[in-house]
Formats: structure tokens, C-alpha cells, sequence
């Protein structure tokens, strides 16, 4: 009996010592130490720009070095990196050692130029029936009960694209319903 | 950090807009993209030249809103009034922050605090254009207008009121 059991438990604690061995050296790779090596070996370094680029064009003052870090930290989730912007967390600022090849273009704090192009390209001095395109709604007579009730498309829906048309529909309205105002004014009393 | 603070900040005054809008204000971004660039629509106050009118403005705001105030410009032919630039940027108190009052002559209480919100600064705007504020103006040439030959000057925010609805 005494003899058995160092025998016995000298293979089994060193298959725990080579299982304890690997399961800390993951850990230590998952986490963000970069003392021995530090790359999460499986995913490499090499975060897609496009994504980044995704990202950038969405929260264009965030740093590219955060959004690298960040994506991938999570295995390169474009979803998750804006979940975690939306939600206030905010990113975590990388370790000094990770330092990117930064590829895009410019990393400047402009807000994206994409968004606003059409607007600043109007022209400053244009009416707001040219500005927003109402030309064509104009002609069309309003309904019966259309004529003066901007606020009655107020509303919020989850949807973004719902949103946006939401707003864009009582700004509409709300220029339309003045510029028929005033028509009929001039009719009422012409000078 | 502080920028996502502002974005949700924005976020959330954007949706109070959208499902309690203030009479005469439609306010929100002009793409959800950049929460930082609004746009803007004031009616004119009743009971003065500007009343009938509708004017668009943009309204940009620092990363560091709400610390920090956005600026506001009416676009599309601007706004004939004191306390407007010609290029259309408007200069009321409340878009100044706290601690910068050059002329001295804004109580701190009006002046741009995190307190304030979007729907105070335009409907702060909506009574500027009702009252005018003669101590600091923005476009001299009107502010003497205003002052001086009154019914020119109306006449001119009607004419520029109609031009803006394409009339």
C-alpha cells in the first residue's frame, strides 16, 4: 500500500501540473498581458480596416488605436464594438504595446464629410422649398385635412431609418404648410 | 469618453424632440451618423414680421457637449435681425459659455450651462427674433434698421420671410 500510492499519484500530479500549465498560459493569452509574447496567437493582430473604417465614418472622434484594440479584443465584431460605444461604456484605452500598423487614410476629428455634403453644396442663399426639395409636393394639392397641422406626424420609433423619415416628414410638412399659409394670405389680401 | 457622453446626451434630446416638440420647432440630426450636426426649423412668432416664416438652421455641437455650447446658423438666406450675423450665426447668450461674456453685460443665469438644452436655445431664438437684444448686435446695419426706421425694417423681414417660402 505504501509503496502504491507515490506511484500512483506521481503521473497524476504531473498530468495536473501540465494541465494547470496550459489553461494559465491561455488565460494569460486571452487576457491582455502582453508579457510573454502577448499576441492572441489564433486571431493575429491583423484587424480588417474596413471594419475600423466602418466604425470611424459612425464615431468619427474616436481614436483608430481604441477601435483596433477593441475589435480585436472581440474577435473582430463591428456589432459589438458600437454596441459597446452606444451604450456608454465607452473604449478602453490599449496597453502602450499595442501599437497597430495604421492603414486608413486619416484618423483626423472632422466629422465625416459623407453626411453633410448635400447640404453644404446648396446653396446658402436658396429658399427652403428648393432646399429640401418640396418643389414637386407643392404642386400636389394638400388633402382635406392636410392643409395646417405640422405637429401631427411627431412621433419616435426604434427604427433609425423610421426615425430619420419621421423628421424628415415634419420638416416637410411643417415649411409646406407654412408656404400655403402664406399663399392664401396673399390671395386673401393682395397689396 | 467624454464624446460618447455627448452622444447620448444628443440621443436622448433628439427623442424628446421627436415625441414632445415644442410648438413651431422641428429639430434633430441631419443624419444619425453624426450626432453632432443638427438641423433645425423655427417659425416665426406670431405678432411680428417674422410671424408666417419658417427658418432653417444648423446647429453644430463640440464634443464636449453638454460642457461646451453648439453653435447655431441660419441657413438659407440667413435672418435679418440685430442679433444675427449676416453670414446667418446667431448670437444670443445662451450660446455663450459661462465663463466668456466679453461686453459684460449677461447674467450668468442666461448663459450656457448643461442645464440648458436644445429646445431652450430655439426657443430662446424664437423670442429673440420677437425681441431684439439692441445692446449687442450682430448685424449693426440692422440693428439701426430696427432702431431707426422700424417699418423699413419690417418690411424687409417680410419680403425676406416670403423669399425663404419661395414666394
Amino acid at each position: 500500500m505504501q509503496d502504491d500510492e507515490p506511484s500512483l499519484n506521481i503521473p497524476s500530479l504531473l498530468t495536473l501540473a501540465v494541465v494547470s500549465f496550459f489553461v494559465l498560459r491561455w488565460f494569460l493569452n486571452r487576457d491582455d498581458s502582453p508579457s510573454s509574447g502577448g499576441r492572441p496567437r489564433g486571431r493575429g493582430n491583423a484587424v480588417d480596416p474596413a471594419q475600423v473604417e466602418q466604425i470611424i465614418q459612425m464615431f468619427p472622434q474616436l481614436s483608430v488605436r481604441e477601435i483596433m484594440w477593441d475589435l480585436q479584443r472581440n474577435g473582430g465584431s463591428v456589432a459589438a464594438t458600437t454596441e459597446r460605444i452606444l451604450t456608454g461604456r465607452g473604449l478602453e484605452t490599449p496597453p502602450p504595446s499595442f501599437q497597430p500598423q495604421i492603414t486608413l487614410p486619416s484618423t483626423s476629428t472632422q466629422s465625416t464629410p459623407t453626411s453633410r455634403t448635400p447640404l453644404v453644396s446648396k446653396s446658402d442663399a436658396q429658399d427652403l422649398i428648393s432646399r429640401y426639395n418640396l418643389k414637386g409636393q407643392l404642386a400636389t394639392e394638400p388633402g382635406p385635412d392636410a392643409p395646417t397641422s405640422p405637429a401631427s406626424a411627431s412621433g419616435w420609433s426604434q427604427n433609425k431609418e423610421e426615425r430619420q423619415r419621421l423628421l424628415q416628414k415634419r420638416r416637410d410638412d411643417m415649411i409646406l404648410a407654412a408656404r400655403r399659409k402664406m399663399e392664401q394670405k396673399s390671395q386673401a389680401q393682395p397689396k | 469618453m467624454a464624446s460618447s457622453v455627448a452622444q447620448k446626451r444628443l440621443f436622448h434630446e433628439y427623442k424628446n424632440l421627436s415625441t414632445n416638440p415644442p410648438e413651431g420647432i422641428t429639430a434633430g440630426p441631419v443624419s444619425e451618423d453624426d450626432m453632432f450636426y443638427w438641423e433645425a426649423l423655427i417659425e416665426g412668432p406670431g405678432g411680428t414680421p417674422f410671424e408666417g416664416g419658417v427658418f432653417a438652421a444648423e446647429l453644430k455641437f463640440p464634443k464636449d457637449y453638454p460642457l461646451s455650447p453648439p453653435t447655431m446658423k441660419f441657413v438659407s438666406g440667413g435672418v435679418w435681425h440685430p442679433n444675427v450675423y449676416p453670414n446667418g450665426t446667431v448670437c444670443i447668450s445662451i450660446l455663450h459659455p459661462p465663463g466668456d461674456d466679453p461686453n459684460h453685460y449677461e447674467h450668468a443665469s442666461e448663459r450656457w450651462s448643461p442645464i440648458q438644452s436644445v429646445e431652450k436655445i430655439l426657443i430662446s431664438v424664437m423670442s429673440m427674433l420677437a425681441e431684439p437684444n439692441d445692446e449687442s448686435p450682430a448685424n449693426v446695419e440692422a440693428a439701426k434698421m430696427w432702431r431707426e426706421r422700424r417699418s423699413e425694417y419690417e418690411q424687409k423681414v417680410r419680403d425676406e420671410v416670403r423669399k425663404g417660402l419661395g414666394l
